[in-house]
């Protein structure tokens, strides 16, 4: 693409999330969410393929039908309640269709079948900005209505989203779809905590953003969207080696790195509502994402994959890719477990 | 008939919707868009709104739908499907058919019909008097606030519609 239209492109779609989170107005946000999926379309094609193409009709689709839900929903908080600022949207019609577009719009299960389509059929860096960004304006929202959002809607989606999240990525090889079923348990997981603790959420959004971006900026570096390619790293720049194996614990939840907090948090609060069941569903179901990093890792950091002899001699050359920002990031993904306690300062 | 004219007006503007959304081929739906565009600017005339149903007019049908219309003439396929031609969408359109004359019957019982919100029946959209909300009209007053009190509005639609068409020209750029 042309660098002033990806300029333009680019704009648009940051523009778009942005009108989302600062409006009051329910028409402004809902004009943000088109110029965000409109703007986003070119970047899903940016190969010209029947594949991406594909991809790119099926998620304009989904979050086209996501959008009017929505819209119908805000028409119909506009007909009970008079008014159309953010304030109180409490007729459950209305709370009910917003829970569900907006759900839609995240990937939450059982609205979870494009993720893996779409975010396969698109380049590393239009999943990067599909699995990240695209993710905020949906999560503002939420954020916003969670005093209304009626809670036996919302639990079972995320329940079930975690759950297929976990089966869903079991079998899978290709990296990309890996990432969207990682996506769609995370997504999972904030929408549990949503109703009872929405500082919760973000804290866990703005983890899940950190760490999904070192792991594709990783994937990206070496080029690799198969676990098989992921296993030759070891040759070709060991450093990435090492920091996958430190990044694919942490996507895991696993205690000494940052990936646990969000984990904790979560759990600490929903037992703080005397829900018992809940998390002990959702924690055991983030052992099934566990397995998959854990196969990843295997592959790449743990073993040797078996390959021909002249793949385990490369040149190393020096990479001229942009990793933008991937040292620290990776920090971040991995070492944020010790600074918990600054947590009190959401209270 | 012409104090219950918007009742009819919308039972025909759910009928055309009806007519493109059971998928004959784009030039047939064309002619559906184009009659609910003229019923939808006789639906908001009645309500006092002149000035944007003749905008519909204008800029909708003669503008949007013949840019619609010619380019559906340029992507025509050797065999369309039209609305006798396929059972498929013969199906489609007379089930539409068949369920919107069901709830106009219905709702001309004298019943309400309460399906999302309460609608009271036919009696409810018969215009009783123009609404007397002073010298100026209410709508020509809307259409100036959102050039005054709704300047960002306009320039948000306005940067939406160019973004628009910078990205139907890179989707279908093809190389």
């Amino acid at each position: 693409m042309k660098p002033p239209i990806l300029i333009t492109i680019m704009f648009t779609m940051v523009a778009g999330t942005t009108i989302v989170l600062t409006s009051s107005h329910w028409l402004t946000i809902w004009i943000g969410f088109e110029m965000n999926l409109l703007a986003i379309i070119p970047i899903l094609m940016k190969k010209h393929n029947p594949r991406a193409t594909e991809a790119a009709t099926k998620y304009f689709l989904m979050q086209a039908t996501a959008s009017m839900l929505l819209m119908m929903g805000i028409i119909i908080n506009l007909l009970h309640s008079g008014q159309w600022t953010m304030s109180k949207n409490t007729n459950p019609m209305a709370s009910t269709m917003m829970t569900i577009a907006l759900a839609m719009k995240l990937g939450l299960a059982p609205f979870h079948f494009w993720v893996p389509e779409v975010t396969q059929g698109i380049p590393m860096s239009s999943g990067l900005i599909l699995l990240t960004w695209q993710k905020i304006a949906p999560l503002s929202i939420l954020y916003q209505i969670s005093p209304t959002i009626n809670p036996n809607l919302l639990m079972p989606m995320a329940i079930a989203s975690v759950l297929v999240g976990g089966w869903g990525g079991l079998n899978q090889t290709q990296l990309r779809k890996i990432l969207a079923y990682s996506s769609i348990a995370h997504m999972g997981w904030m929408a549990a905590i949503t109703p009872y603790n929405p500082t919760m959420m973000i804290l866990n959004l703005m983890i899940y953003i950190i760490m999904t971006l070192t792991t594709f900026m990783l994937f990206m570096h070496s080029s690799s969207t198969t676990t098989s390619s992921l296993s030759q790293t070891w040759n070709k720049t060991p450093l990435t080696t090492a920091l996958i194996l430190a990044l694919m614990m942490s996507l895991g939840g696993l205690p000494p790195l940052s990936g646990f907090t969000p984990k904790w948090m979560i759990i600490q609060e929903l037992t703080k509502n005397e829900m018992i069941t809940t998390p002990t569903l959702l924690a055991t179901t983030a052992l099934l994402n566990l397995y998959f990093y854990m196969r990843l890792t295997y592959a790449t950091a743990l073993t040797m994959f078996p390959s021909t002899n002249n793949m385990k001699m490369k040149w190393q050359f020096n990479t001229t890719k942009k990793m933008i920002l991937l040292p620290p990031l990776t920090v971040l993904s991995t070492l944020l477990l010790p600074l918990t306690p600054l947590m009190s300062i959401l209270d | 008939m012409t104090t219950h004219i918007v009742f009819v007006l919308s039972t025909i503007f759910v009928v055309s919707f009806v007519s493109f959304s059971s998928k004959p081929s784009p030039i047939y739906g064309g002619f559906g868009l184009i009659v609910a565009g003229g019923i939808g600017c006789g639906i908001v005339s009645n309500f006092g709104g002149s000035f944007l149903g003749l905008m519909v007019f204008l800029i909708y049908l003669g503008g949007m739908l013949v840019v619609f219309g010619y380019t559906a003439a340029m992507a025509t396929e050797p065999y369309p499907e039209a609305w006798v031609s396929s059972k498929a969408v013969l199906a489609m359109f007379i089930t539409g058919v068949l369920a919107e004359l069901l709830v106009a019957c219905y709702v001309l019982e004298g019943n309400e019909v309460e399906v999302v919100f309460k609608f009271n029946g036919a009696g409810d959209w018969v215009i009783y008097d123009t609404g007397d909300s002073g010298f100026f009209s209410e709508e020509a007053m809307g259409v100036a606030a959102l050039y005054s009190y709704g300047t960002w509005l306009v320039i948000v639609t306005g940067w939406s519609l160019f973004t628009g068409v910078l990205v139907i020209m890179e989707i279908t750029r093809g190389n």
